[in-house]
């Protein structure tokens, strides 16, 4: 707040020198249109400044002035040499006090006596009236109330020499220093080379050790001359926040922290616009109204949260609030609907990427965000511009909970420390901020896999796609490397973390980043260029890019990004499917068409129900078959929900492991049984699941269950509890439930409790239920499932 | 008088003349590093003292396929949207002024050389095509030739 306050003194002051040349010729000609305009203008600067600087002082000042200004353009009220000198005097009182409050001292000037000149601009009015503004009384704390009698008797003059000395510079010169200064770098590591090369005497080099020390801090200093607080950042946000959600009818309590921390003024530019973004984003559809934060039983004044935080090269920018959160279900359900993601890529995505589908530009058209009743609005222009900038952004979202954006700048734009790669005969860079990690792929920490083309490297058991740079870039590989060579973890923006496979990392640098021209920038891969110590030019890498033309995986699931590209581009003409490949439980891995399968999920040991001839599985209360449920089962139990358009069943399994393109002719077909046949894919063949014969399997298990839904009665119609828990709980199995003996067709199973009366002629098998889970009488009527069982049991033998 | 002085070259056998005023320097290049999947015309990066030249092979614009028949030696270097390029070219005869200035191009030109030229100026008894650095720059789909 601080520096703003000050650049805010440091204007005033600038346009009150700039006007004092025209404050004699506008008294001469009070008449003079743009002379008054100028003066109406900085009134109103003032004002407007000051009521975002929470100055009530200088705004009462400037808004009667400016009202009085603003008669006068209207012609309301002749500029006479009384309204002229009032507002002169207006004028000097905001030079004074500006003056003393960059001095960081009282002004010596009472409030009181503003009232004089106010008057005095009043009585000059000739009764025209002046609206007082409505600001709040309390003074600002950083123009603290003039004490009179207390004032330091050397303060008006040290109101003088302490005023702030700073000059105001074009941007556009900082940005040349900025630029001379990277000119001078890249010559004198250019010098450092050239001396090496050539091996000069030491006095020659100490000398030039020294040179090279002051250009380094040059460097720094001019680097801090580009540096902003954050503040300035912060400096639109309180107004925003507080003229939005007063449009929006919503309380919202703003908290910023962090401000002091600094970054490029660049950076800050370009981190604004999607910064505010994600305010107004927030504030639209994150935070409640208050009524529906009341019923949430939240506090009614929302909070919304910006940290800012330095950790290392990079600045933190976290956006929290408390509202709703993002429905991640809506959201998926809109992604489907857009095909950005099948139901079934929908299913085995995490959470995390799940919302991070609100950055695909697919989902931020107007009408679809409203219905997505979640963020949207233009997250993917919020992420372009963030990445444009090498930096992250993040999402995590908590349903009723809120949501934290955060976002990932670098400090700086063209000076970042950087990994020099080698690729055959090629050097490029890699800006450190992207790397993760880096190993030697004879590692024991790295396993190396092959499948279908793809290549995964499994770090201390992590999954990453794995590329080879020179794969990637076409170019050839050294023939003759003996050493291993370098994996880099690379943690790209908008993508999951991927394995690039290098020859190795040569060393590591501070790099002058240049932009590359528009032809090699058009190539995708790269995001600038530097001429390192070594004197060669070189290209660096952009991570992102990279992933992109790799056809990496990336959180959009679409339909390809599975298959990798780099080889993958030659495969792609055979015929492929998209398969999953999953580890049964006993161990064997098998391929299933992708297409038939809804969803993975987690299943309790308690929502399989075994019967005779079959198994279930209770999801949603209601039964569907349940394959490869014997044995024994653990705690929980992955089940690949499968679904054929009309009905759906769940298929046991140990785990899910990939999903594979897999070529979509088998190699070898079998006939009979489940497996389908045998299909290659890299160097394994898998057996593929016939889906035929498994939906065949699980409709002879369904059938088995009924045909028609099990016809209930509760023979106990006065039993509270039958009639009210246990009915419901029925119906909603998908039964039909009669009570008493009302009903006319003959039911399959028939209900009592222990204590009701005996059922001597049952037309139907009689289930007794227990109230108490020790009895011996019959099924305990909290075990559900054992309940259910029971009745498709009875009802089955009873047909 | 700058608007006359034109620095005449040879590209692809064909005399050009480009425009003074669009030259920084011309430079007798040192190794140029090849960039990977750019189009071929563009030759790779070099470094000028401690500046970084985008090295442009003009012939490759003109006739695709044509990887710079000559070793890059000579190079034009100028300033394109804040960029630094350099263009290779096979020789150079001389700089100096064209007093009749820029001559509208009689005769229909190559449909190679048609996104690139922009009149004719007579130098030492000969036709030279006036060419602009820029259209070499920009990439081969931003030019009506990439049909």
């Amino acid at each position: 707040m601080d520096e703003i306050l000050a650049e805010f003194i440091a204007e005033t002051l600038e346009t009150l020198d700039a006007l004092s040349g025209e404050v004699v010729a506008w008294e001469m000609d009070p008449t003079d249109r743009s002379r008054l305009d100028a003066f109406f203008r900085f009134f109103h600067t003032v004002k407007g400044s000051c009521g975002f600087l929470n100055l009530p002082r200088f705004e009462r000042l400037a808004h009667a002035a400016e009202d009085v200004l603003a008669a006068i353009r209207r012609g309301d009220r002749s500029a006479d040499p009384a309204t002229v000198s009032a507002v002169l005097a207006v004028m000097d009182r905001i030079g004074a006090l500006a003056r003393s409050a960059g001095a960081g001292v009282s002004a010596g000037i009472a409030e009181a006596e503003d009232d004089g000149l106010l008057d005095a601009l009043n009585l000059a009015s000739h009764g025209f009236e002046i609206f007082a503004p409505a600001c709040a009384p309390d003074p600002a704390p950083s123009v603290p109330p003039a004490d009179g009698e207390d004032l330091p008797a050397d303060a008006p003059r040290r109101a003088g020499s302490g005023a702030p000395r700073s000059i105001r510079l074009p941007l556009a010169l900082i940005d040349q220093l900025m630029n001379g200064i990277s000119d001078m770098v890249l010559a004198r590591n250019d010098l450092a080379r050239r001396m090496r090369d050539h091996g000069v005497d030491p006095e020659l080099e100490s000398s030039f050790e020294r040179l090279s020390a002051n250009v380094a801090d040059l460097r720094d200093m001019i680097s801090k001359t580009r540096m902003q607080r954050i503040d300035r950042l912060y400096a639109a946000i309180p107004r925003m926040v507080r003229d939005l959600s007063r449009e929006l009818g919503k309380k919202v309590a703003l908290e910023l922290d962090g401000g002091d921390v600094e970054m490029d003024r660049e950076m800050v530019e370009m981190v604004l616009d999607p910064l505010t973004h994600i305010v107004r984003n927030a504030l639209d559809h994150g935070i409640e109204r208050p009524a529906e934060r009341r019923a949430a039983g939240k506090d009614e004044t929302g909070t919304l949260r910006l940290v800012a935080r330095q950790s290392g090269n990079q600045i933190m920018v976290e956006i929290r609030d408390d509202g709703r959160g993002i429905n991640r279900a809506a959201l998926v359900e809109k992604a489907i609907a857009a095909r950005l993601c099948t139901a079934a890529q929908a299913a085995l995505m995490a959470e995390a990427e799940q919302l991070a589908l609100v950055f695909h530009p697919g989902l931020s058209t107007a009408e679809q965000v409203t219905a997505v009743s979640g963020r949207g609005v233009g997250m993917d222009v919020v992420r372009a511009n963030v990445e444009q900038i090498g930096g992250v952004i993040a999402i995590d979202s908590q349903a009723g909970r809120g949501t934290t954006i955060t976002l990932r700048v670098p400090l700086t734009l063209t000076i970042i420390p950087g990994l020099i790669i080698r690729s055959g005969a090629h050097f490029f860079a890699m800006p450190r901020g992207n790397v993760v990690e880096l190993l030697h792929d004879n590692s024991a920490m790295v396993a190396i896999e092959q499948v279908g083309g793809a290549r995964i490297a499994t770090i201390r058991g992590e999954r990453h796609s794995m590329i080879a740079l020179e794969d990637v870039l076409g170019i050839t590989r050294a023939a003759d490397q003996s050493g291993p060579r370098t994996l880099m973890v690379i943690r790209s923006s908008g993508g999951r973390p991927y394995v690039l496979c290098v020859e190795s990392v040569e060393s590591n640098e501070e790099l002058v980043i240049r932009p590359a021209s528009p032809p090699v920038t058009a190539a995708g891969l790269f995001a600038g260029m530097t001429l390192p110590d070594n004197g060669q030019p070189m290209l660096l890498l952009d991570a992102a890019g990279i992933a992109q033309v790799a056809c990496l995986p990336v959180r959009e699931a679409d339909g390809h990004a599975f298959a990798p590209s780099a080889t993958g581009a030659a495969e792609a003409r055979v015929e492929t499917v998209q398969a999953l490949i999953y580890r049964e439980r006993d161990g064997r891995q098998r391929l299933i068409p992708l297409s038939v399968v809804d969803r993975v999920e987690d299943l309790a040991a308690a929502q399989i129900v075994r019967t005779g001839d079959g198994a279930f599985a209770r999801i949603e209360d209601a039964l569907a078959p349940a394959l490869n449920a014997d044995g024994e089962l653990g705690p929980t139990i992955k089940a690949l929900r499968l679904h054929d358009g009309h009905s759906q069943f769940c298929y046991l399994i140990d785990d899910v492991l990939d999903i594979i393109a897999a070529p979509a002719r088998l190699d070898i077909a079998l006939s009979g049984g489940r497996i389908a046949g045998l299909v290659m894919v890299g160097d394994t063949q898998y057996e593929m699941i016939d889906p035929f014969a498994i939906f065949a399997e699980a409709a002879g298990t369904a059938a088995a269950r009924a045909t028609r839904p099990i016809r209930c009665r509760i023979a106990d119609a006065d039993d509270p509890w039958m009639r009210n828990i246990l009915a419901p709980l029925l119906a909603q199995a998908g039964h039909d439930v009669s009570i008493g003996e009302g009903s006319d067709t003959a039911p399959d199973v028939i209900l009592r409790g222990e204590t009701g009366a005996p059922l001597p002629d049952a037309s139907a098998p009689v289930l007794t239920l227990s109230a108490n889970e020790a009895g011996a009488a019959g099924i305990y009527r909290y075990d559900r499932a054992g309940l259910l069982a029971a009745i498709s049991r009875a009802a089955r033998s009873a047909a | 008088m700058t608007d006359t002085l034109f620095l005449f070259a040879t590209i692809a056998g064909t005399p050009i003349a480009v425009r003074a005023t669009e030259i920084e320097a011309v430079v007798r290049l040192g190794e140029i590093v090849p960039i990977p999947l750019v189009p071929p015309h563009v030759r790779g990066l070099a470094a000028l003292r401690s500046r970084v030249l985008t090295v442009i092979d003009m012939e490759a614009q003109i006739i695709p396929g044509a990887c710079g028949a000559a070793p890059a030696g000579l190079a034009i270097v100028a300033q394109i949207a804040g960029h630094s390029y350099a263009f290779c070219v096979d020789a150079l005869s001389d700089i100096c002024h064209a007093g009749a200035g820029v001559q509208p191009l009689h005769g229909r030109v190559d449909p190679a050389w048609a996104p690139f030229v922009g009149g004719l100026v007579e130098h030492d008894g000969r036709g030279h095509l006036l060419v602009t650095l820029a259209a070499f720059a920009a990439t081969p789909a931003c030019t009506p030739r990439a049909a």
